[in-house]
C-alpha cells in the first residue's frame, strides 16, 4: 500500500520562473537562430532548422533519460512521485521525439531530396520513438496504481538501451546523417562560433521548457494519483 | 541451489509442455503458415534471395516465439500455478531464467521445423552450414530473454495479445537485423560476416539476460 498527497513543492512554486525563463530564452535562441547567426555555406538558410531539431533530439534524449533515472528510484523506493516523474518526462519525450522526426523530414527534404531515408539515425530514432509509445500505452492498459507503476519501472529500465544506440548509430553504421558536430569524442565542435552558440542558446531554451512542462505534468499526476487513492480509501 | 531451482523451473516447464503441447504445436503451425503465405506474398522468385528467405523466416520466428512464450505463461495463469513458484524463496529469478531455458528449447524446435521448411520451399543451397548453425544459435539465444521479459512485464493485463508484440519489436530489432544478415551471409557463404552477426547477436543475449535477470523479479507480482 502506498500513500500521496498533492502537497505544493518547491518545484511546483518555481514553476512559474521556469515558464517565464522558457519564454525569455527561446526568443533569444530564436533570435540568435533565425537572425544573428549565418546561413550555411552549403544548406543555405535550411540550416536554420537544425537549430530546432537537434534541441528537440535533446530533450527526447534527456527526457527518456529521466524515464530511466525515476523508473530505478521508484523500483527502489516505491515512492510514488517517481512514478509522476516517469510518465511526464516519457510523455514530453515522446512529444519531442515525434518532433524531431517531423523536423527532421522538413530539413531531409530540401537537402536530401526526400522525406524518408533509410538511414540508421533516423530508423533508431523512429524505434525509440515507437518504444516510448508502447512505454505509454502499457500505462494506459492498468488501472491499479502500483502494478503499472512497477511495470512501468521495469520497462523504462529496458527501453534506455536504445539512447545510446540511437547517437551512436551514425558513427556505427554507414549513415547519410552528419556525424555529431558537437558531442563528439574530444568534444571538439566543428561548427562555426555563432552557430555554436545559436544551438547551444537553443538547447538551454528547450532545457528550461522541459523543466517547465515537467513541473506542470508532474503536479497533475500527484493531484490524479491522490484522487486514486481517495476513491480507494 | 539458485542453479537447483532454475533446473526444476525448466523441468516444470518441458513437462507441462510435453503435458500440454498445445503451444508448440501452434507456434510450428505459425511459423510454417507464415513463412508460406510471406513467401507467396513477396513472390516465390524474390523469396528464394538469401536477404528475403532469412528476413522471412525470422520475422516468423520472432512472432512464434512470442506465441509459445504468451501460450506458457497463460497456462500458469490457469491454473494458478505461477502463484505458487512466485511465493517460493528466490522464485522470480527461478521463474525467469528457468522459463527462458526451457522456452529458448521450445524456440530452437520451432526453428529447426521453419528453417527445414524454408530451405525445402525455397530451394535454398547453403554453403556455410556451420555456420548457419552458430547464426540460428545465437539467434535463438538472442530472442527468448527479450520475449519472456516482455511477456512477463504485459502478465495479467488486458489487450496483452496486441500488447507483446508492440513492445518486444523495436527492442528485437537489432536481434532481427543481425539474424537476418548473419543468416543470409551462411547461405551465401561469407564467413567472416556470419561470425561477425552471430557476435553481436551473443552479445545482445548476455545484455538481455543479465538485464532481465536484474529486473524482471520486480516485475513478477
Amino acid at each position: 500500500m502506498i500513500s500521496t498527497t498533492a502537497k505544493t513543492t518547491s518545484a511546483l512554486r518555481a514553476r512559474p520562473f521556469l515558464g517565464a525563463a522558457s519564454v525569455v530564452a527561446l526568443f533569444v535562441a530564436l533570435w540568435m537562430a533565425l537572425v544573428w547567426s549565418p546561413p550555411d555555406a552549403v544548406m543555405g538558410n535550411v540550416v536554420r532548422i537544425l537549430y530546432v531539431h537537434v534541441a528537440n533530439a535533446w530533450l527526447a534524449y534527456l527526457a527518456f533519460v529521466v524515464v530511466f533515472l525515476a523508473s530505478i528510484a521508484y523500483l527502489w523506493t516505491k515512492r510514488p512521485v517517481f512514478d509522476a516523474i516517469a510518465v511526464a518526462s516519457a510523455e514530453i519525450g515522446v512529444l519531442f521525439c515525434g518532433l524531431t522526426l517531423v523536423l527532421g523530414a522538413i530539413w531531409a527534404r530540401p537537402t536530401w531530396g526526400v522525406w524518408w531515408s533509410w538511414e540508421p539515425r533516423v530508423i533508431t530514432t523512429a524505434v525509440m520513438f515507437a518504444m516510448y509509445v508502447g512505454y505509454l500505452l502499457l500505462r494506459n492498459l492498468s488501472n491499479d496504481l502500483e502494478r503499472r507503476a512497477t511495470r512501468a519501472a521495469v520497462l523504462g529500465i529496458v527501453l534506455v538501451v536504445d539512447v545510446p544506440i540511437v547517437h551512436l548509430s551514425v558513427t556505427w553504421m554507414n549513415a547519410l546523417h552528419q556525424l555529431p558536430s558537437v558531442l563528439r569524442p574530444g568534444l571538439d565542435p566543428t561548427l562555426d562560433p555563432s552557430m555554436l552558440a545559436s544551438l547551444i542558446a537553443m538547447t538551454i531554451a528547450f532545457t528550461f521548457l522541459y523543466a517547465y512542462l515537467m513541473t506542470a505534468r508532474v503536479a497533475i499526476e500527484r493531484r490524479r494519483q491522490a484522487r486514486i487513492l481517495e476513491a480507494r480509501a | 541451489m539458485m542453479l537447483e531451482r532454475i533446473r526444476l523451473a525448466a523441468a516444470r516447464e518441458a513437462l507441462a509442455e510435453r503435458g500440454q503441447p498445445d503451444g508448440l504445436i501452434a507456434a510450428v503451425t505459425f511459423v510454417a503458415t507464415l513463412i508460406l503465405v510471406e513467401s507467396l506474398a513477396v513472390g516465390p522468385l524474390a523469396a528464394t534471395q538469401p536477404e528475403v528467405a532469412s528476413a522471412l523466416f525470422w520475422i516468423a520466428m520472432v512472432f512464434a516465439a512470442i506465441l509459445a512464450t504468451t501460450r506458457s505463461f497463460e497456462r500458469e495463469l490457469e491454473d494458478d500455478a505461477i502463484d505458487a513458484v512466485l511465493a517460493l524463496p528466490g522464485g522470480r529469478d527461478a521463474l525467469y531464467a528457468g522459463k527462458t531455458l526451457a522456452l529458448t528449447a521450445l524456440i530452437a524446435l520451432i526453428a529447426l521445423v521453419g528453417g527445414a521448411l524454408s530451405l525445402l520451399l525455397l530451394s535454398l543451397e547453403v554453403l556455410l552450414p556451420a555456420h548457419l548453425a552458430l547464426v540460428l544459435v545465437a539467434g535463438i539465444l538472442a530472442l527468448a530473454p527479450v520475449v519472456v521479459l516482455f511477456v512477463v512485464i504485459a502478465l495479467r493485463l488486458r489487450s496483452r495479445a496486441a500488447l507483446v508484440p508492440i513492445l518486444a519489436l523495436p527492442v528485437l530489432v537489432p536481434q532481427l537485423v543481425a539474424a537476418t544478415n548473419g543468416t543470409a551471409a551462411a547461405i551465401s557463404g561469407d564467413a567472416a560476416a556470419a561470425l561477425g552477426w552471430a557476435g553481436l547477436l551473443l552479445a545482445f543475449a548476455l545484455v538481455y539476460s543479465v538485464l532481465g535477470l536484474t529486473i524482471v523479479p520486480a516485475a513478477l507480482e
